[in-house]
């Protein structure tokens, strides 16, 4: 039951990872270097996002604490 | 989509006060009559009045209603001292008792026609995720001073400008994804309740999601307590 129930958030949160760097990548292009990188930092978060996703599987995979 | 009948709703318009009928109110007392809050106030009352009604005095031979509370308590502090040890979990229970007794009889309500989940609105988990949130920052802070950083910075030094960024993102997003579950489940059952009364309301449509659904509100209440349980623990224990 309790690993049901950490396993059972993986999803949401390896969703969240990447919406929260897509969104820090998008406020700095447009908010805080106005458009000037347009295309980059969203870029480079989004990747940083996903990274931060998928290795928050790989830590759980390799918990052995339950 | 709104509930057809809240009942508290009712009686509020019925003396004459402002509820309002979109998410939130413009004015402050047409905010705090909306009906998560009032929702939560009833809650509030319910966890007070009845501990009262059904403890009474304590005593040394417990009766039936103080078995019952002790029982509860005495779990979830053991729950929690299996994560973060007796002492930390000593510490840490009024904060993440409170969380568990208000979410489990704030996520049942919503199954009586009538009622109302309190924890169907964004603002009430987004405001009890952001309490946790702080809250363990402020743990690693007070157990580990600038020594803190060691949790974001990965094992290996030269890896520090890439693990960061990348910590920094996984750990904003659990404010994100704590909040969003708890809200998602409710409202995703709140609203199937709502739409199949309305459509099958005479054929007992609604009875097996009503049995989901007291799966659900237990099942996102314990997942609540425990990831808010291991965050705490682990802003506690060392980097590893």
């Amino acid at each position: 039951m309790k690993m049901v129930s950490i396993f059972g958030t993986v999803g949401i949160h390896v969703s969240a990872c990447v919406f929260i760097g897509l969104g820090m990548g998008y406020y700095l292009d447009h908010k805080l270097f106005k458009d000037k990188t347009t295309p980059w930092f969203t870029l480079i978060f989004l990747g940083f996002g996903i990274f931060a996703g998928f290795k928050h599987l790989y830590t759980l995979s390799k918990r052995k604490d339950f | 989509m709104e509930h057809p009948i809240l009942f508290i709703s009712l009686i509020l318009e019925a003396l004459g006060l402002p509820v309002p009928h979109g998410p939130v109110g413009d004015t402050l007392l047409s905010k705090l009559c909306a009906p998560y809050m009032t929702y939560t106030w009833l809650i509030m009352a319910l966890l007070i009045i009845l501990p009262k009604i059904t403890m009474g005095k304590t005593e040394m031979v417990p009766g039936s209603g103080q078995n019952f509370w002790e029982a509860c308590v005495g779990g979830l502090e053991g729950f929690m001292a299996e994560h973060m040890g007796e002492k930390r979990a000593a510490m840490m229970f009024p904060m993440i008792a409170t969380f568990a007794f208000y979410i489990l009889p704030a996520n049942m309500m919503g199954l009586i026609p009538g009622f109302m989940s309190p924890t169907s609105s964004l603002n009430i988990t987004l405001a009890m995720t952001l309490i946790v949130w702080v809250t363990h920052h402020f743990l690693g802070l007070k157990y580990h001073g600038i020594k803190y950083i060691n949790h974001f910075t990965g094992p290996m030094w030269w890896l520090m400008p890439l693990m960061l960024p990348i910590e920094i993102i996984s750990n904003i997003a659990r404010i994100l994804s704590l909040s969003i579950r708890l809200f998602g489940n409710i409202m995703a059952k709140e609203t199937l309740l709502a739409i199949l009364f309305m459509l099958v309301g005479a054929f007992f449509g609604p009875l097996p999601i009503l049995c989901l659904g007291v799966l659900v509100s237990v099942v996102q209440t314990m997942v609540f307590v425990l990831l808010s349980t291991l965050y705490c623990a682990g802003a506690m224990e060392h980097a590893h």
